[in-house]
């Protein structure tokens, strides 16, 4: 073997031997990529092949001492290992046989198989023969190889989905770690099971005329919700996707499936269905409800108010009573009670697609015509600042009872002995038209009241047409219309309400 | 003699026939009343007025909701039969929901919509209109 060896690479600086066998064995080695070296420990001089020195990219005359053979070397563990590995070549006559990494002159940095046999003479090592062979590419391809082999295996280990492939009958060949957790199982109670078994029962006919249609390629992969059921007997909702791996002929190898839990989306799911249903029937009870009032129970005081009109006008000396101004009140009463309760039912189901643009100053104009009276009696000074330009979307009925509302109260709640001053002016914000309805007057006490400002029937002044609607009402036909309203107040200071309404461009 | 000859009401609640023609004689407007208590009556009722020949009344004063057969049904069957004389119809009823007053817009002959309770004032000038329209 060292016979062969030394035939074969001690090419230069080899005294026998002529020129042919020396250029022949040259090109031996270049085909081979395998260079070859040679220290003489007499002289302690190092012989380099062409090879070797193309390997290290040093000039072709180049020729190194020890050191500077060995800081070749990547620094380091590569460096020390060559150490190590010639001192015992040296001093043992050890062979060695080794992966390394260098550096070469252009600073490259290249793995190289290196190769030591030690020569004795009487049981004296002399010299160090060796080979030296660039085995870069093929490192780099296998630890390439490698390195990707493992990113797709922690890939698929790790995915956040469960992931399984399944052989053309059905069998796990293989599976990940969040396919057994979602089933519960260990990778060992399922590998080589069928994964029908897992299915909810009521489930299983789903996949069959799928997984036939990709057996016969009419398509490649499918989607479906569907059960399993897990090991602790419990259901488990998964989006299962299914794709069929085929070889170069085409023909079917096995299937990829991945499953998702969807368990919970499906619990939230049910539980917005079910208050979903909920809201309807409740909302259809609403309307029931708004029905009754609007025809049944207006029929009846509606009766009643005719019955008493006629009363008075026939029966004149049935009414010089006690009695008959107390049942006429009452009458009254009820009927506007029926009428606000009308007001309120219709809101809640107008529809929004009655909105219309409307411009903001004319109807505030409008409905400060309406107060002409209240305003001269009170000596009312209103101020207004609303661009007659801005157009807000809004049902014109709202617009005008919003309005009318928040204005007769600004007229309505004036401090006594003082000139109510109110100020109005109007902002576009964002797509927003913020109104603000600013008045001196006696001001709610929030703190006490915040909570059922717009509540139904609450009033917080001792008016006497304080009816505890205006603010109700208002504040639904603000919701109805995609609109807020917002409230700040100080007693015996004044209140502010800002309404924002939709902004409409032109 | 009466601003009108007869007045037909189709109404199933017998306090607003009892009020309704009371408003009627205080305005000295009409004193024959024809009653029918649903459209099914009424329609029957009707027929069997224009077969004899008899008179049918000038003014119809109609309730929407009714059983067995209510307003809008009496209205489907009303608009097929042959009348010779001009008749208003007015709907009355309590109803004030915007879906009704839609509806009524789609009847020729329909008048107008009268929204419960009728007052004194409100029979007065209904037939001012209904004579300055014929």
């Amino acid at each position: 073997m060292k016979d062969v060896y030394n035939q074969l690479f001690r090419t230069q600086n080899v005294q026998t031997g002529n020129d042919k066998t020396n250029s022949f064995l040259d090109t031996i080695q270049q085909s081979l990529a395998i260079g070859s070296w040679e220290v003489d420990l007499q002289t302690m001089e190092i012989t380099w092949s062409s090879l070797t020195r193309s390997i290290h990219e040093v000039e072709h005359d180049f020729t190194p001492n020890i050191e500077e053979a060995i800081h070749f070397y990547e620094e380091g563990k590569y460096r020390e290992l060559i150490s190590m590995l010639f001192d015992k070549a040296v001093n043992n006559g050890e062979e060695f046989d080794a992966e390394l990494l260098i550096r070469t002159a252009k600073n490259n940095l290249k793995w190289v198989r290196s190769i030591g046999f030690p020569i004795l003479e009487n049981n004296k090592v002399v010299k160090i023969l060796g080979v030296f062979q660039d085995i870069t590419e093929k490192t780099n391809t296998f630890k390439e190889l490698e390195y990707k082999e493992k990113l797709i295996r922690t890939t698929i280990e790790n995915a956040p989905n469960g992931m399984a492939l399944i052989g053309l009958e059905g069998q796990i060949i293989d599976l990940n770690k969040n396919f057994c957790s979602y089933l519960g199982y260990t990778k060992k109670e399922l590998m080589h099971t069928n994964v029908n078994k897992l299915s909810h029962p009521q489930d299983i006919n789903i996949i069959p005329i799928h997984i036939n249609e990709m057996i016969n390629r009419e398509k490649d992969s499918f989607e479906c919700e569907k059960r399993y059921l897990k090991k602790d007997g419990s259901i488990i909702y998964c989006l299962l996707s299914v794709s069929i791996v085929r070889n170069d002929a085409n023909k079917p190898l096995h299937f990829i499936s991945t499953i998702i839990d969807i368990t919970k989306s499906k619990a939230i799911n049910k539980k917005i269905e079910y208050l979903l249903q909920t809201t309807k029937s409740q909302n259809t009870r609403l309307q029931n409800f708004a029905h009754i009032v609007s025809h049944n129970l207006r029929s009846h005081s509606g009766n009643l108010e005719m019955l008493l009109e006629l009363m008075q006008e026939e029966i004149p000396e049935s009414t010089k009573n006690d009695f008959f101004p107390l049942i006429s009140e009452a009458v009254n009463k009820l009927s506007e009670t029926i009428q606000n309760l009308n007001e309120v039912a219709d809101i809640n189901t107008k529809e929004k697609q009655d909105l219309e643009s409307n411009n903001l100053l004319d109807f505030t104009n409008n409905a400060l015509g309406t107060f002409r009276a209240e305003i001269l009696d009170t000596n009312a000074k209103i101020n207004i600042d609303i661009n007659n330009k801005i157009e807000v979307l809004a049902v014109p009925a709202y617009l005008d009872s919003i309005l009318l509302n928040f204005l007769s109260n600004a007229i309505k709640y004036k401090k006594e002995n003082s000139i109510p001053v109110i100020n109005i002016n109007a902002e576009k914000i964002n797509n927003y038209v913020k109104i603000n309805i600013e008045d001196n007057g006696l001001g709610i006490n929030l703190d006490l009241h915040k909570d059922k400002i717009f509540g139904l029937y609450k009033t917080f002044h001792q008016h006497e047409d304080a009816r505890g609607l205006g603010l109700y009402i208002t504040k639904n036909q603000i919701d109805a219309m995609d609109g807020k309203v917002e409230v700040t107040s100080k007693v015996n200071d004044g209140t502010t309400f800002s309404i924002y309404l939709r902004y409409e461009a032109n | 003699m009466k601003q009108i000859n007869s007045v037909c009401l189709i109404d199933d609640d017998p306090v607003f026939i009892f009020a309704i023609k009371r408003i009627f004689k205080l305005s000295d407007v009409c004193e024959n009343f024809t009653v029918y208590n649903n459209g099914e009556e009424a329609i029957e009722g009707l027929t069997q007025t224009i077969a004899s020949g008899k008179h049918i009344p000038e003014l119809i004063l109609l309730d929407i909701n009714m059983p067995i057969m209510d307003g809008w049904q009496f209205l489907d069957e009303f608009t097929t039969m042959t009348v010779s004389k001009k008749i208003t119809l007015y709907l009355v009823s309590s109803s004030i929901d915007p879906v009704d007053f839609k509806k009524a817009k789609e009847y020729e002959l329909i008048t107008d919509f009268i929204i419960k309770p009728v007052t004194r004032k409100t029979v007065i000038d209904l037939v001012e209109n209904m004579i300055q329209n014929q």
